[in-house]
């Protein structure tokens, strides 16, 4: 099993790197960073690897190598463009992580609605909001990235030790004869029967979201007087 | 299988929790909620898909489809408002709006 | 025994003796709330003051009437004697003569009577049907209070008239704080009298308070000087410290007596303490005895409390007159004189007060030699002079030693009221080596000013000869050393005084630029009241205190003998430990001689008022030590005030910084809390989720560590997870 070192040493070393990483720059990250977030790459396919079994190994390790790596990037990066396209990648791999787990119609959905609307949203409202000039300077300077990194490694720090604690006398994996457990006609007959309130009360949401989104869009704005540009301080 | 798919979940969750905390870009800052919004979508379709105990359900699936469909209500009403805070200030910086400070 | 029926006129109505310059004193203060002339604002308290002296003259002659016995010739075979006390039940209780005498272990009669006002304060637990014990606001009224009186209200009202030309400038306009001057001075004289009759030692000490009191406002009243309010401050002041001592002796007394008075009599009465004050112990009388001495040193400015007088000058001269040489000073001599039994119970007690009385005689006397002031002169004067009285107190001899104050008061008011016209003339100004030769500018005022310097030096039939005559004759009675430096003190007085008189008076004329153009004898409303306190100084002493008996070889030019009319008089009412023998007359010659030789001994040295010092030649070192006034004040300084002045510092700083320090760290430990958590709040949403973040982190962590852990990683245990799973999922579809 996995012992808690290699654990730790991936959640430090990943910590680090981020930190590192992050914009802003703390003295002279240069080489460091890629090197440090490479070796917490390399830990934890090492920890993939000791975690899984079965066939599938080798497209989960991948995709969640890709997912990691596409959301560290996502989050390091000084321009919000490529934030929004390096997220398209990570929906790209949880959406084949989810195809890997026999959720076909979720995997579907999900690529559908985060990439063709969510994210177009998303980098039509950068492409409103853009100002002249290269990256603002609050996007260079991460706001106590030292405290954040900490902070969310301590939490993924305790989450892996409880994943990787009880995982021994796990239930054996599910026949594959399960393949089409999550296709469109199941999860239909599901959402329609059992869960039809929800239905209902996701539809009631999305209205009132639509209304919200239109009244919140047409108020009128206006720049508080004197002020053509606030600048951080 | 099931604790693979919940480490890269927790993974994908804290890397945007990180990120929701430390960029200064709202936009960006909403980014990273939808982040985290896929590790939470990883993790339940996991849990639905390899149980404790008995065969594997679809409930992670349900749940998941649900939390899409909030994600997408929230990403509209989230981005209306960025705008129209833009608008306000001119600016995107998160810092701007400090109304609630002590002094 | 006197009793209430034996006054011609009601007692009630000498018991409104203290309220008429209250009277005076309070409607002087509706004249000044009401902002009307002040020119015309002595009148009530004159009215008052003279009302009271009518009432006191006519007391004097009233208890005078009956009773009044002539002094023996001799003692042996008409009283007992102190030490064996027997034929006590011989003794015919209505034989007057010895009534009064109560030698240790016989037994008190009251020579006079109580009159009660109101009854004032409650005592106590045991209220019988007879009323209770209180403490009342009573009159005592015997002889020795008449005595008392007499010379208290009459000198007084001499003194306010004196002021009302006083307080005026040259032009007669009203000086500032007219108005004022009199309200204090009608108050005084109510304290005073209060004080003269009280009939319990409650009133008497509230009496005592109250003319302290008086004494600072008067002390202070240019208060617009520096010097006048520290003056004032400083007699309050030493004041209080006897008064610590007589509150307690007091306490003292009432701890003894109250278990001995019966259920219907008030224990601090005089009435009732006298009576069982034989029951006590000497060492309990002791104990009181001193307790109540300290009072009496500090009111009348006696060794080691003296220092306040002195600098008591500053305030004007009428009250220096007034309160330091007539009245207030004296209240010391008459209330020993009125605890006589309690002091001639005590040995030790007298014999303190010899001593205390004797070293300040001197040192006073010493100290008056070597000043330039008048005024100061006559403060160390009076000093000496209460000395004396205290010396006489302490060798039995109290109706001598009251006889003293009664002559004194005349003089020494005289003597200060002399001093003011003289200032008045130059200008305020009364240093004696700024100006001499005044005879010829005030001649009024130098006849007057002899009359009382040759009285103070006891010249031979003034009054001052006869009473300090009879003080030296005690003393030589009690111990012949003690005569003999009572006797040569006599003589210091003789000499000091006229040092100053010729200094003043004598020599060329020389004029401060202070006295103006003209300088000019005072208005008649100031020398007439002197007239009246020359006539005092000179025939009182012949009219009261002399006998006259045809003897050559027992009497003072073959026909007057001292202990005259006023010692049977006050026979009753004082009492002595041990019996007095008449006679002295032996003394009078030598006294006699003493007196003029210090006078001519100032004549020869001071004559024509020299520019130099001929003492300060003569004796060198010590004039100088006797013009400091023996460092008294720089060692009180030094050991009481310099300490006292730390620790109020101290306590000031405790407060400061302890106590106030407390107070504020209070207050700041929430807003150093509040400095440290605003971090918290600066308004940054992201702030806010990054606490929430690391709340998460903290919780998960410590949930972790209060989880059970496996112990093995092998050995899986499902618990945890599948707790935490539950929370996630539904288990089954």
């Amino acid at each position: 099993m996995m012992t808690p070192f290699v654990l730790l040493a991936l959640v430090t070393l990943g910590g680090i790197g981020l930190f590192l990483a992050m914009p802003g720059g703390r003295g002279a990250p240069g080489r460091a960073a890629p090197l440090l977030l490479a070796i917490a790459a390399a830990l934890l396919i090492a920890a993939l690897v000791r975690l899984t079994a079965g066939p599938r190994n080798a497209w989960l390790i991948l995709l969640a190598l890709v997912g990691a790596v596409g959301a560290v990037r996502m989050i390091t990066h000084a321009q919000p463009v490529y934030s929004a396209l390096y997220f398209i990648l990570v929906a790209v791999s949880a959406t084949g992580l989810l195809v890997l787990m026999d959720a076909g119609f979720l995997a579907a959905a999900l690529l559908i609605i985060y990439g063709g609307a969510i994210l177009v949203t998303y980098v039509f409202v950068i492409m409103l909001a853009q100002q002249s000039g290269g990256p603002r300077p609050y996007d260079r300077q991460a706001r106590e990235p030292a405290l954040g990194v900490f902070c969310g490694f301590l939490i993924l720090s305790a989450l892996a030790s409880y994943i990787t604690a009880g995982g021994a006398a796990l239930p054996p994996p599910a026949p594959a004869g399960e393949a089409g457990i999550g296709s469109v006609a199941n999860v239909g007959a599901l959402l329609l029967t059992e869960y039809v309130v929800g239905v209902q009360l996701a539809g009631v949401l999305l209205l009132a979201a639509m209304v919200g989104a239109i009244a919140i869009a047409r108020r009128k704005a206006a720049l508080e007087e004197g002020r053509r540009h606030w600048e951080v301080g | 299988m099931l604790l693979p798919y919940l480490l890269v979940g927790s993974t994908l969750f804290v890397l945007g929790l990180v990120g929701f905390v430390t960029r200064r870009n709202l936009i960006i800052v909403f980014l990273c909620t939808e982040l985290m919004f896929h590790g939470i979508i990883v993790n339940l379709v996991a849990f639905g898909r390899y149980p404790l105990h008995g065969a594997p359900t679809l409930d992670g699936q349900i749940l998941a489809l649900f939390l899409l469909t909030v994600a997408a209500a929230e990403a509209a009403l989230g981005l209306a408002l960025v705008t129209l805070l833009f608008r306000y200030r001119g600016t995107l910086d998160a810092g701007a709006w400090t109304e609630l400070k002590e002094e | 025994m006197l009793a209430e029926a034996d006054t011609a006129l009601p007692v009630a109505l000498y018991a409104t003796l203290p309220f008429w310059p209250l009277l005076g004193a309070v409607l002087v203060g509706v004249w000044i709330a009401a902002r009307r002339d002040p020119s015309r604002a002595h009148l009530p308290v004159v009215f008052g003051v003279a009302v009271s002296a009518v009432l006191g003259v006519a007391l004097f002659v009233d208890l005078g009437q009956r009773h009044v016995d002539p002094p023996p010739a001799t003692l042996a075979g008409h009283f007992e004697s102190a030490e064996t006390g027997a034929g006590r039940q011989a003794r015919e209780p209505a034989d007057t003569f010895t009534a009064g005498r109560a030698p240790v272990g016989g037994a008190w009669q009251n020579p006079g009577f109580t009159h009660t006002l109101y009854d004032w304060i409650s005592l106590g637990a045991t209220q019988s049907l007879e009323g209770g014990q209180w403490i009342s606001v009573n009159f005592y009224f015997d002889r020795l209070t008449g005595a008392m009186l007499l010379f208290v209200t009459v000198v007084s009202l001499m003194v306010v008239i004196y002021s009302i030309g006083y307080m005026r400038d040259h032009h007669g306009h009203p000086a500032r704080g007219y108005e004022r001057f009199f309200a204090f001075m009608g108050l005084f004289v109510f304290s005073m009298i209060t004080l003269v009759l009280a009939g319990n030692f409650v009133l008497l000490y509230l009496g005592w308070e109250l003319v302290g009191l008086c004494s600072y406002l008067l002390i202070g009243f240019y208060y617009q000087k520096p010097s006048a309010r520290d003056a004032a401050k400083k007699a309050f002041i030493v004041n209080r410290i006897g008064d610590f001592g007589f509150a307690l002796g007091i306490f003292a007394l009432y701890m003894f007596i109250a278990p001995l008075a019966q259920n219907y009599e008030n224990p601090l009465d005089y009435a009732v303490v006298f009576k069982y004050v034989a029951q006590l112990s000497e060492p309990q009388l002791t104990l009181v005895a001193l307790l109540l001495l300290c009072g009496a040193i500090g009111k009348s400015a006696q060794f080691p409390l003296h220092v306040w007088l002195p600098d008591a000058m500053e305030g004007p001269s009428p009250v220096s007159a007034l309160i330091h040489a007539a009245t207030m000073v004296t209240a010391g001599v008459y209330m020993v004189a009125r605890c006589g039994p309690i002091f001639a119970g005590s040995d030790a007690a007298l014999e303190a007060i010899v001593w205390v009385g004797a070293i300040g005689a001197v040192l006073a006397a010493t100290m008056a030699m070597a000043q330039y002031d008048v005024k100061r002169i006559l403060a160390y004067s009076t000093i000496s002079q209460l000395a004396f009285m205290f010396v006489a107190l302490g060798c039995s001899a109290p109706d001598s030693a009251v006889f003293h104050v009664f002559t004194h008061a005349w003089f020494k008011a005289l003597l200060f009221l002399c001093a003011g016209s003289v200032m008045h003339a130059m200008g305020d100004v009364i240093d004696l080596r700024r100006f001499s030769g005044l005879r010829h500018v005030l001649p009024q005022t130098q006849k007057l000013m002899l009359i009382g310097c040759l009285t103070l030096a006891g010249f031979p039939l003034l009054s001052g000869f006869w009473s300090k005559d009879e003080i030296v004759h005690a003393a030589f009675e009690h111990n012949t050393a003690l005569g003999l430096i009572m006797l040569a003190t006599a003589g210091l007085t003789a000499y000091y005084t006229f040092r100053m008189y010729f200094l003043c008076f004598h020599g060329p004329k020389r004029l401060p630029p202070e006295a103006g153009e003209h300088p000019h004898e005072a208005p008649p409303v100031m020398l007439r009241p002197l007239y009246v306190l020359a006539a005092g100084s000179l025939f009182a002493g012949v009219l009261l205190g002399v006998t006259l008996k045809f003897s050559i070889g027992g009497s003072f030019l073959g026909f007057m003998s001292p202990h005259g009319f006023f010692h049977s008089y006050l026979h009753d009412s004082t009492v002595a430990a041990g019996e007095h023998a008449g006679g002295g007359a032996w003394l009078m010659y030598p006294s006699a001689l003493v007196a003029v030789g210090g006078i001519w001994l100032a004549w020869t040295r001071y004559g024509d008022a020299p520019q130099a010092e001929p003492d300060r030649a003569t004796f060198g070192p010590l004039w100088t030590l006797w013009n400091a006034k023996y460092y008294f004040d720089e060692i009180y300084d030094a050991v009481c005030v310099r300490p006292l002045r730390a620790l109020g510092d101290f306590c000031f700083a405790t407060d400061r910084n302890g106590v106030d320090g407390l107070v504020w760290f209070v207050a700041a430990l929430p807003r150093g809390a509040g400095f440290l958590l605003r971090f918290m709040q600066r308004g940054a949403l992201q702030g806010y989720a990054l606490g929430m973040v690391a709340g998460l982190a903290l919780l998960l962590l410590l949930w972790s560590w209060m989880d059970e852990r496996p112990a093995a990683p092998d050995s899986a245990d499902l618990s945890g997870l599948q707790g935490h799973a539950a929370l996630v999922g539904r288990h089954a579809p």
